[in-house]
């Protein structure tokens, strides 16, 4: 992976002593916001620092799930430019993303479910996003695996269908940002650790990382679930964030049986087919914050109870690999980006939980407007830090949620 | 990831029997002079530690009891907190 081989993106760089940004954490929403600082605002000289490798955190670790049915009229607008940006980042980045809008069917398993689905629904209507409201029958037509019978745990009383949802290869966005952020000349330095953030009366100079010193007006720290820590610790400032580990897992390669991603929130369960016919699934997260990335046969027992109980026609089939990944969680299911405050020249891009990867797109276009300009766009005002004390919290869920064994 | 935590009452338990109660954040603050900045910070905010933190747990699946512990979060291990090697 790093030894004498190029990577993708072309020739590795020295790390220079200054830059006009830093960037935290080589994962989408780092490289997205490298490539529309480069492309639409002429900031070409940032550099981007990667622990790792890019896209080893939850870049690469996710169940490539893209979506604009949340729940929330700040939330929404932004996932659906997300959305909307896949077909035109495949054009521009010239690398295939393989976007298969296949569609979403989100399983309802009450009736107080389906009226929450109506709520959900009225949302996204009224923001142009696509999304409807089935009845138990029109979603065994539409997925004829399903188990509509009233004899499972929780039997399905119909779904909410988004059709414009889908999949997105999740490392070829990867590698698709980081050839077009470097190309229009941002830095790539994996294997390069932030070990100080360095601040100067209430504004950021420079960081220091375990490759030298770098000296800059401007740093995004945008390191998925290390970045509450990282703050904590380098700034002194706490976030409303609690990092869970989530899992995954693939089956073996079957016949096309599923043509939509199927989600349950009562089974904590969600699946799709991948192109390559496995059964990718995941669940909830593991019940105590750890940075620990270890699966656990509990989760996989989960995964097979749900599974065989919704879509009977995998009961005994194998699941083949499994891993995890971690997810910072807030209290109301919402990011926080902001910037700013309380030290100039700091942004901060975090709290994505379990829902960063359909967000990268138009989070890092947005982002970028931010650091280059120093005003926060509209759409990015409301995530705001100061939400927390000033009792704003978004309210994604229907209820406030504390991230533990319930959850 | 077998966690397992050591119950007061209990003691050595399966960690999926409990639920966890957050870090430990010291006292709750007087109610005067209370800002909603320091409520919001006693309420909401994480030290995200990567490394020993000291926790609140509730024996859930069990006798019951409240109490806190000192855990790995990056082995996700019971471990011996300060008091015990005093």
């Amino acid at each position: 992976m790093f030894g004498k081989y190029k990577p993708l993106w072309g020739e590795k760089t020295r790390l220079k002593s200054s830059y006009d940004a830093v960037i935290i954490g080589g994962g989408l929403h780092g490289l997205a916001t490298a490539y529309f600082l480069a492309k639409e605002h002429g900031m070409k000289n940032v550099a981007i620092i990667e622990k790792n490798f890019i896209g080893f955190g939850g870049a690469g670790r996710n169940t490539a799930i893209v979506r604009a049915n949340q729940r929330t009229q700040i939330n929404v607008p932004l996932y659906k430019e997300a959305l909307d940006l896949w077909p035109v980042l495949t054009k521009d980045l010239d690398f295939n993303l393989m976007f298969n809008n296949c569609g979403n069917l989100n399983l309802m398993h009450s009736e107080a479910a389906m009226n929450a689905a109506r709520m959900n629904i009225a949302t996204a209507q009224f923001h142009g996003v696509e999304s409807h409201l089935l009845d138990a029958k029109q979603v065994k037509e539409m997925v004829p695996a399903l188990n509509i019978s009233p004899d499972i745990t929780y039997p399905i009383h119909g779904a909410m269908y988004h059709p414009p949802g889908g999949i997105v290869r999740h490392d070829a966005v990867v590698w698709g940002l980081a050839k077009g952020a470097v190309k229009l000349g941002a830095e790539i330095h994996q294997q390069t650790e932030a070990t100080a953030i360095h601040t100067e009366n209430g504004k950021i100079t420079g960081v220091e990382t375990s490759r030298g010193k770098i000296h800059t007006p401007r740093v995004l720290v945008s390191a998925g679930g290390y970045s509450a820590g990282i703050i904590s610790q380098m700034l002194g400032v706490k976030l409303p964030i609690s990092v869970l580990t989530i899992q995954a897992m693939v089956t073996q390669p079957l016949k096309p049986i599923l043509n939509h991603v199927v989600s349950s929130g009562a089974y904590h369960c969600y699946a799709n087919q991948t192109l390559k016919g496995e059964i990718a699934t995941g669940a909830h997260m593991d019940p105590w914050p750890n940075y620990t990335t270890l699966t656990t046969a509990y989760y996989i027992k989960h995964q097979a109870q749900a599974l065989s109980e919704f879509l009977p026609c995998l009961r005994g089939i194998k699941f083949m690999r499994h891993w995890g990944g971690l997810a910072d969680m807030t209290p109301d299911m919402a990011p926080i980006m902001d910037g700013n405050d309380p030290i100039d020249g700091f942004y901060m891009n975090c709290g994505w939980g379990y829902f960063g990867f359909k967000s990268c797109s138009s989070t890092g276009k947005y982002l970028a407007e931010y650091m280059a300009t120093g005003s926060c766009p509209d759409i990015l005002k409301p995530f705001n830090l100061r939400r927390y004390e000033r009792h704003e919290l978004m309210g994604e869920t229907a209820a406030l949620v504390n991230y533990s064994p319930d959850n | 990831m077998s966690l397992t935590l050591t119950c007061p009452i209990c003691g050595k338990r399966n960690g999926y029997e409990f639920r966890y109660g957050g870090e430990d954040k010291g006292p709750r603050p007087e109610e005067e002079g209370l800002t909603p900045r320091s409520w919001c910070d006693y309420v909401h905010m994480n030290k995200c530690v990567a490394g020993v933190q000291k926790e609140w747990w509730f024996h859930r699946d069990g006798c019951g009891s409240w109490f806190t512990t000192y855990r790995n979060t990056v082995t996700n291990l019971e471990v011996e907190g300060p008091e015990a090697k005093e």
